[in-house]
């Protein structure tokens, strides 16, 4: 016997690397995804590379942009055509601002429009979004700058989604694109409820549980209800789209634009109060209370 | 090289893509880049050390991905696998062979992990079969962009001073 193993010990070893993750798999299928101690450990350590990777391509940028500008001074007329070259750059460089700016205070402005709530504003320093994981945003802010678990996450167009986990100085972001994550919404319009959950990808959710009596139509926007003890009321989600009203079922199908592009996101802002209310807005509202 | 050193590439890679794509397609488009070091370690490895490191790498794509544990892990020890039988018919050889294989592993691995993952998910969780045209895009770009990674894992190998146990092309 042990002979054998000794002899098939390469083979044996190699079996159980394949056959013990899938079993694991099988194992946390039906569990939610926790993270071990030391997948934490691991986990943190890409945010740091990815802020360093993130600050080496703008360097470059800046540096190839740099380089354009100077390149031929020596020469008069090559000097005029590289200054005008400069000058675009600077062009475009402050347009970039202007419209970085414009986000800022639209997203100031949101912050402003609900001075009860605090926030923190954060920037994206990487996106995981393999389709067969989950659709993530990692942030430059994390348990140090106070944030924590499922707390939400939006710019001024809307939902963005919420906080999945969080490291000391970065935290990654559960996309509401993500097929796991299903808010409850309201049609702005008429006030029908509904659900939007997301299909794992981008620029497209689902319209989930909206009753099939409801005036709901194409082109309707889709509010966060505020009951699922996640996100606040009225923040906009997304626009309803190819919607379908079959003779038969309770509910309509269709489907979300989501009002925010995660693949434009840059900066977000995470509410970090409420979280206590948020939990408890649930119980105190009626089932039919417009919030 | 070590599994540990694997493991940390592996890290480096998916730190990497996660940085790139924020500032090119934002997460429109995905890669896969650690799948290269497990095509490069189905050519370049022992059968045992490759299947660790294999491992390793899979266990690093399990945590950043934040899907469920042991899928990604799998996935990338039967790559490996799959990538050594494949060798063994076929001579890899040059940039191109070696990229069609990273572009075939980084398929195999995503759509194994959607295939995977819509057997055990609840119906309304299933991932649906209209992620495979994501996932087929992901695999052209990862293998496009995987020689140039070849070319700095086979530096690395150079410059710790072990040599391929065959000829790698």
């Amino acid at each position: 016997m042990l002979s054998l193993l000794r002899r098939y010990r390469e083979q044996l070893l190699v079996a159980v690397l394949l056959l013990f993750p899938l079993a694991v798999f099988f194992a946390n299928a039906k569990k939610p995804n926790q993270l071990s101690r030391v997948d934490r450990a691991v986990l943190s350590l890409t945010a740091p590379l990815e802020k360093a990777i993130g600050a080496v391509v703008v360097g470059a940028l800046d540096a190839w942009h740099g380089y354009v500008a100077l390149r031929g001074a020596h020469q008069r007329a090559a000097a005029l055509r590289k200054e005008n070259q400069a000058l675009e750059l600077r062009v475009q460089e402050l347009k970039h601002e202007a419209t970085e700016n414009d986000r800022l205070r639209r997203l100031l402005g949101l912050a402003e429009a609900a001075p009860a709530r605090a926030y923190t504003g954060a920037r994206v320093i990487g996106i995981r979004a393999e389709p067969s994981g989950l659709q993530l945003i990692t942030l430059d802010k994390g348990s140090d700058e106070g944030l924590s678990r499922g707390m939400p996450v939006i710019t001024a167009e809307g939902v963005v989604g919420r906080v999945h986990s969080t490291g000391g100085g970065s935290a990654d972001v559960l996309l509401a694109i993500d097929r796991n994550s299903s808010i409850a919404v309201r049609v702005e319009r008429t006030r029908a409820r509904a659900n939007v959950r997301g299909l794992g990808h981008p620029g497209l959710a689902r319209l989930d549980y909206a009753v099939r009596s409801e005036d709901v139509i194409e082109g309707d926007l889709l509010v966060t209800s505020g009951t699922d003890a996640v996100f606040p009321a009225g923040l906009p989600v997304g626009r309803v789209t190819r919607l379908q009203r079959a003779a038969h079922g309770l509910f309509l199908e269709g489907s979300v634009i989501p009002s925010v592009d995660p693949t434009r996101v840059e900066e977000v802002l995470v509410i970090t109060s409420g979280a206590r209310e948020r939990a408890l807005a649930p119980a105190a509202q009626a089932p039919g209370a417009v919030p | 090289m070590k599994p540990a050193l694997h493991a940390a590439l592996a890290l480096l890679l998916v730190a990497l893509q996660a940085a790139l794509l924020r500032f090119v397609g934002g997460g429109a488009f995905t890669l896969c880049l650690p799948v290269v070091l497990v095509v490069h370690l189905a050519i370049t490895a022992e059968l045992v050390d490759g299947t660790v490191a294999a491992a390793a790498v899979g266990y690093v794509l399990d945590v950043a991905s934040g899907g469920t544990k042991g899928l990604l892990t799998s996935l990338a020890v039967s790559a490996f696998l799959a990538v050594r039988i494949i060798r063994v018919g076929f001579e890899v050889r040059g940039w191109a062979p070696f990229a069609a294989l990273c572009a075939l592993a980084a398929f195999g691995l995503s759509a194994g992990g959607v295939a995977l993952d819509r057997s055990v998910a609840p119906p309304d969780l299933r991932p649906s079969w209209a992620l495979l045209p994501r996932v087929l895009l992901a695999a052209i770009l990862t293998g496009l962009l995987s020689p140039l990674l070849r070319w700095g894992l086979r530096r690395l190998d150079a410059a710790l001073g072990e040599q391929p146990s065959e000829l790698a092309g």
